[in-house]
């Protein structure tokens, strides 16, 4: 995972610590002519820096404008990576404020580009978590409501949490409120026959509120902790489909309503998480993280919502499913 | 249709239509701006500095061509690239025999087959489609009931094993003309799913392969599409979701990397939203030009007649033909993606007007089916009274007839507006739509 990620962020550690460690070093050492031809546009930049090292050799007080040179080139690899254009924005400019005037020591600029990077993804990734436990102790049964665009993987989403709760102690029912899509409500049957869950459905056509009331219905009935509510993939654009999502909330008022987003998506992630929560969004999952390499769709999303997420989908099997971390996130990416 | 890659470009092609003067500091200014609406359509970085550097190459070293100002010459490169970039000629299907579907998981493949079995059918062709996922659940259900609704042939092997079900289906429905493996979604890097592919396209010998790809799909386009075309040898990209916000930058990292055209573009989730893929008209679209080819060729398709299309292009038209084009536009699809392919409108209604407005079509329908023959010719007269009894007589209220009314005659307007005389600015459009071989 994540390690094109790492490739550029090596890179401008380097980058950044050539500027100032190689010249330090050896400044006497003339620039190879390779290396020149290579980068004709940080020639000069060298030059400069290895003017100011001559001056102060053991201390290097960065900049603004040999900041924003190497740090353009990482917001377009962090914008290559699928981060949406003002999140990554954001952290350049986050890494601009803390480098530019700063005294660095010899030998410690690796770090302080660490420790600032570190900080600024830290900030975009410090939500609220989330505790399903006490969700329930407040209300039982407990609604859950699955949303997200076409293909995002709500369906399989919902079977990995049901499979996670069960291994917890809880029980659930599947409301199969999918009663769009061909075969959408056998596909949570088969999932709820493997895991041994009950469906309740209606046919197909139906209104999705109505299946999700019955659910949460059988649920009080029966004393189950939790009402897994499957919903039919929409486009955030479609206002009909968008009114129906606003219906089901009204009507059957969730206790956590889940946007699935798939961590594929490109610069149109941001968007997809704004117009969801328009209508309500309390959590998010990423789903195919095992696909990307980049991860700058959670980035995005998580720096657009501030919600919880509540995990990360990693493969097709019930177990590929990893509690968000994001310290071990960010450690991925830095380390 | 490509909507934010569209909007942003159709801004700037508006400036480049609408500014006054175009030096050579304003094109490089329109390629920055160019460059970043690429890039944020996920459009892959390399991809879009080849596409800069040739227009730039194109519009400051080249010679303008006589007849043509520098303004109408840089739009006109930037079309033609973006033509070229986007696929060059559209291909028909109709002479392939075996179509492998493949993509990545949650792409759209069952939904585009579904899809594709209407396009044969239309084609006066038999299909039968054929289920190879096996793994995600009711896969195979899902195929079988898309199956039903087209009206297509469904083969579903009992033992659950995709080779088997592959050579098997290749016996059995050898007299059908054409066959569709629907295959189980997948990462292409995934050793095994990989290999599992590579084996499934030796066996099938597909003469056509199809790639779903996603509109909002990220820079994973470009190394997916890479490796499912070593694997299976791609021919044809299929993109799908193309009615949400994304720009289907990662199409053309897909068809850049394997060579292969964009075949089909689907619209939506319902079985009719599905296009064959015109790299031209879809410029054109993109550009804000709009489409009447295909809004012609649909208004054929739904009995509309080009008569009729052109009435509605030019404002004339009564609640008579007000109602046919309610039923018609039902089968034309949602008015949303209609007025995108009219020219100098894509974009301009506010979708929410377009959505709401189709869904008071049904009642709309009601009403005008409850008006006399006069009624309908001469809305004009539509007060009072008539107004109660046809209130009464289609159970709707007052109110509803004479928002009926209003809305009528907005719309009537409104079409006008794009038809009739349209101020400087959509002349020139006009008639650039001529210059690439649009009738208007």
């Amino acid at each position: 995972m994540f390690g094109l990620f790492k490739k550029k962020l090596q890179k401008l550690v380097d980058n950044l610590s050539g500027k100032v460690e190689e010249k330090v070093e050896k400044p006497e050492e003339k620039i190879p002519e390779e290396i020149v031809a290579e980068k004709p546009q940080k020639t000069s930049l060298f030059k400069k820096i290895a003017e100011k090292v001559k001056k102060s050799v053991i201390e290097k007080t960065l900049t603004s404008e040999e900041v924003t040179e190497v740090l353009n080139d990482f917001e377009n690899d962090l914008i290559e990576a699928d981060v949406a254009v003002e999140v990554a924005e954001k952290i350049k400019l986050d890494l601009i404020n803390a480098l530019v005037g700063k005294t660095i020591k010899r030998g410690k600029l690796k770090e302080t580009v660490d420790d600032s990077l570190r900080k600024s993804l830290l900030e975009i990734l410090s939500v609220p978590k989330i505790n399903l436990e006490e969700i329930l102790a407040k209300k039982k049964p407990a609604t859950l409501l699955f949303l997200g665009f076409n293909g995002a993987g709500k369906t399989t989403s919902l079977a990995k949490l049901a499979k996670f709760l069960m291994n917890g102690g809880h029980s659930c029912v599947f409301a199969a409120a999918d009663t769009f899509r061909a075969a959408s409500i056998e596909q949570l049957e088969e999932h709820a026959g493997r895991i041994g869950v009950q469906v309740i459905k209606h046919r197909y056509g139906a209104d999705p509120a109505a299946v999700i009331y019955d659910a949460i219905e059988y649920a009080k009935a029966h004393g189950i902790d939790f009402v897994l509510a499957d919903s039919a993939g929409r486009a955030h654009t479609n206002v009909n489909l968008m009114d129906q999502m606003k219906k089901i909330i009204r009507v059957d008022k969730p206790d956590l309503k889940i946007l699935v987003i798939d961590s594929l998506t490109g610069n149109d992630a941001i968007l997809q998480a704004r117009m969801f929560n328009e209508v309500g969004v309390d959590a998010v999952i990423f789903t195919k993280v095992d696909v990307n390499e980049k991860g700058g769709a959670i980035l995005s999303v998580t720096h657009e919502l501030k919600k919880p997420i509540l995990f990360i989908g990693l493969g097709q099997e019930y177990e590929n499913v990893e509690q968000f971390n994001a310290e071990n996130f960010v450690q991925n990416i830095l380390s | 249709m490509f909507d934010t890659l569209g909007k942003g470009l159709s801004g700037l092609i508006r400036k480049l239509v609408t500014g006054t003067s175009i030096d050579k500091k304003s094109v490089e200014e329109i390629l920055v701006e160019l460059k970043k609406i690429l890039l944020q359509s996920d459009v892959d970085t390399k991809l879009a500095d080849e596409l800069i550097l040739k227009i730039r190459k194109k519009t400051l070293e080249e010679k303008i061509p006589a007849g043509l100002t520098l303004r109408e010459y840089v739009l006109k490169v930037v079309y033609e690239e973006l033509v070229a970039l986007l696929g060059g000629k559209p291909s028909e299907l109709t002479e392939k025999k075996r179509i492998m579907v493949v993509g990545l998981f949650g792409s759209g493949k069952t939904t585009s087959i579904g899809k594709l079995a209407k396009y044969f059918l239309k084609h006066n062709m038999r299909p039968v489609l054929i289920a190879l996922d096996f793994y995600r659940p009711a896969a195979p259900e899902q195929l079988q009931q898309i199956g039903k609704q087209v009206g297509a042939q469904v083969y579903v092997h009992n033992k659950k094993d995709s080779f088997e079900a592959a050579e098997t289906a290749l016996k059995t429905f050898s007299k059908y003309d054409v066959l569709i493996f629907d295959t189980a979604g997948r990462n292409a890097l995934d050793k095994q799913l990989a290999e599992e592919l590579k084996k499934l396209a030796q066996v099938i010998k597909p003469d056509e392969v199809l790639l779903t790809i996603p509109a909002d799909l990220g820079k994973v386009a470009r190394v997916q599409a890479e490796e499912f075309h070593k694997l299976a040898g791609v021919t044809g990209v299929i993109i799908t979701k193309m009615d949400g916000t994304a720009k289907a930058g990662g199409a053309l990292a897909a068809t850049s990397v394997t060579g292969a055209k964009v075949k089909f573009i689907g619209t939506g989730e319902h079985l009719d939203n599905f296009e064959v893929y015109n790299p031209t008209r879809f410029v054109s679209r993109l550009l804000g030009l709009g489409d009447l080819q295909t809004l012609l060729e649909k208004a054929k398709e739904s009995e509309l007649g080009p008569e009729k299309a052109q009435k509605l292009i030019e404002g004339k038209f009564t609640l008579q033909d007000f109602m046919e084009q309610i039923e018609a536009m039902g089968k034309m699809g949602p008015l949303q993606q209609v007025a995108s392919m009219i020219p100098g409108l894509g974009g301009r209604i506010p979708e929410d007007l377009l959505q709401k407005q189709e869904e008071k079509m049904k009642r709309y329908k009601y009403i005008i089916q409850s008006m006399t023959k006069f009624e309908r010719q001469n809305p004009d007269s539509i007060e009072g009274s008539r107004i109660k009894r046809i209130a009464k007589g289609s159970g709707c209220s007052e109110t509803e007839v004479r928002e009926l009314l209003n809305q009528y005659n907005q719309m009537k307007k409104m079409m006008k507006m794009f038809g009739g005389k349209a101020g400087l600015e959509r002349g020139q459009l006009k008639n650039l739509a001529k210059q690439f071989g649009f009738k208007l």
